[in-house]
Parts: structure tokens; C-alpha cells; sequence
């Protein structure tokens, strides 16, 4: 076999390698963080760990998030709050977690995350919390 | 520490040379089989990587940018508020990888082995063009990921 296929293999096998254990590692995190709680709001609310030194926080996080509206964010530094950010097993930045009105984590998105989906995952967590009312009335 | 405004395009330029280098560096090896020659950009690519990393004006790649790219208006600027830090630790991690790449590439061992050794240091140096094109493509930098690991740890004061 030619070195140049051997290292292309090699290198082919550590990408997927690398891609399959992130892919683990991101659905564990999200298991055990889902239902983990924090503070109740009135509305659905994201908390948002970032930290100084993240790059896409910044060019493409942050433009995400204002484009939401008027969702309420909490911006967390994942370096200083380091207690809260164990507790919903933030290992990369940015981390945005969508947080029912009763503070209780319903989705939990590791690396960027698009204003389209946490939209999408916010329209949950409000339905999620009508139905709730809508039960208990 | 505080946010100073760090131009995106240099670090666009920066991996583009790094993903260009690598890969004439191993299509070369495989078009002019047997000549090692080509495979000496990788132990250049790391020594450039990393005299950047520590003197930043002695960046190749971004040198070509500030006084070429950019005055001719050929890539434009790009400032955002940002620190240079977990920039320059992946770029120095990059280099340090190359460094292992180049090690194992010039290994002197005999016929059989050096099919091993050459592959791994081949396939180190692809690994590292694949992650600057990642960073390029979808500005996901694992060197600035492990920065943020290492502080979260209190192992370097991010």
C-alpha cells in the first residue's frame, strides 16, 4: 500500500474516530443535563455560557441571540461561574441552554447554535409550559 | 484581560497557508514518489507556525496578508473584538504537531518501517490541515477549545 493511502486512512479513521466520541460525549452531556434546573421565570429563558476567549461566541453567537427579540438571556461566563457550568457539563463554548418558565433545562445545544433552532426550541418550551397550565387548570 | 480587535482575515490567510502547504507537501510526496524533497514544507510549516506563534511579526502567513493581501485589496479586513491568545495557542499547537509530523516523516529507518513512520507523520500533518480548514470553513477552533479546557482547569490563566 502507498504511504500517501496509509495516511489518509489513518487520518480518515481519527476524523471519524473524533466525530463519534463528540457525538457520544454531546448526547451524555445532554442527558444528564436535561431537567436540570436553575432559577423559574416567567416566560421560557436561555442561558447562554460563554467566556472571553470565544471567538464564535462573539462573530456568530451573540448575532444569533439579538436576532431572538426579546427572549430573556443569561450570560454566563463559563470560566468564572465554573460551579454552573459543571452542573449543565459545559465542556465547549459556546453553550446555550433553553430553560422552561419553570427552570427546568429542555434543550441543551453544544457549540453554535443557530437563531433559527433555539426559535424552534423556545416555541417548545413555551407550548410545553401552555400545556402544563392547561393540564393543572 | 481585555478584548483587543484581532483582523479575522489574517487568521483566514493563516490557515489557508497551512491547509496549502500541507497538501502540496503530500500530493507532491505521491505525484514525485520516492523524492522527499516536497515532504521538507511540513518541518518549514512548523517552524513558521511556531516562530509566529512567539514572534508575530516573523507569521509568514500573516505577514503576507498585512503587506501584500491586504494593501492590494485582494482579502479584506475583517476586525473583530477578540483575544489573540487562544489564537496563538492553536497556531503553536498546530506547529507543535508538525514538529512531531516532521520527526516521524524524516525518521532514519530502514525500507519497511519507514512506510509506518512516513504514514503517521503524513497522516499527523492531514489531521492538522483538516482542523485549519474546519476553523476556515465553520470557525470552529479546536486549539482555542483545548485553551478554554486548560483555564476551566486553572492549568493556564485564560
Amino acid at each position: 500500500m502507498s504511504i500517501q493511502l496509509l495516511a489518509l486512512a489513518v487520518a480518515g479513521m481519527v476524523v471519524l474516530a473524533a466525530a463519534g466520541l463528540e457525538a457520544a460525549r454531546a448526547a451524555r452531556a445532554r442527558r444528564l443535563v436535561t431537567g436540570a434546573t436553575s432559577g423559574a421565570s416567567t416566560e421560557p429563558y436561555i442561558l447562554y455560557f460563554t467566556g472571553e476567549n470565544c471567538t464564535v461566541c462573539r462573530t456568530h453567537q451573540e448575532p444569533a441571540l439579538a436576532k431572538l427579540g426579546t427572549v430573556r438571556v443569561d450570560k454566563v461566563d463559563a470560566i468564572a461561574e465554573r460551579e454552573l457550568a459543571d452542573r449543565f457539563e459545559v465542556y465547549t463554548l459556546p453553550t446555550t441552554v433553553v430553560m422552561t418558565a419553570e427552570g427546568r433545562a429542555l434543550h441543551v445545544n453544544y457549540g453554535y447554535a443557530p437563531a433559527q433552532k433555539l426559535d424552534r426550541q423556545l416555541a417548545e418550551a413555551r407550548s410545553g409550559a401552555k400545556l402544563e397550565r392547561t393540564a393543572t387548570a | 484581560m481585555a478584548l483587543t480587535t484581532v483582523d479575522h482575515s489574517a487568521l483566514k490567510v493563516n490557515q489557508a497557508g497551512i491547509i496549502v502547504t500541507v497538501l502540496v507537501a503530500f500530493f507532491g510526496s505521491w505525484v514525485l514518489a520516492g523524492n522527499r524533497l516536497v515532504l521538507l514544507l511540513i518541518p518549514l510549516l512548523g517552524v513558521v507556525l511556531l516562530l509566529g506563534t512567539f514572534a508575530p511579526r516573523l507569521a509568514l502567513f500573516k505577514q503576507l496578508y498585512f503587506k501584500v493581501l491586504k494593501p492590494l485589496g485582494i482579502v479584506k479586513p475583517r476586525p473583530v473584538q477578540d483575544r489573540p491568545e487562544p489564537h496563538n495557542f492553536a497556531q503553536g499547537l498546530g506547529g507543535v504537531f508538525l514538529a512531531i509530523s516532521s520527526v516521524l516523516v524524516f525518521l532514519p529507518v530502514d525500507a519497511r518501517t519507514s512506510v509506518l513512520t512516513v504514514g503517521l507523520g503524513l497522516a499527523i500533518a492531514l489531521l492538522v490541515a483538516a482542523l485549519a480548514f474546519v476553523n476556515l470553513a465553520f470557525g470552529y477552533c479546536l486549539g482555542c477549545q483545548i485553551y478554554f479546557q486548560l483555564g476551566k482547569r486553572g492549568l493556564i490563566r485564560a
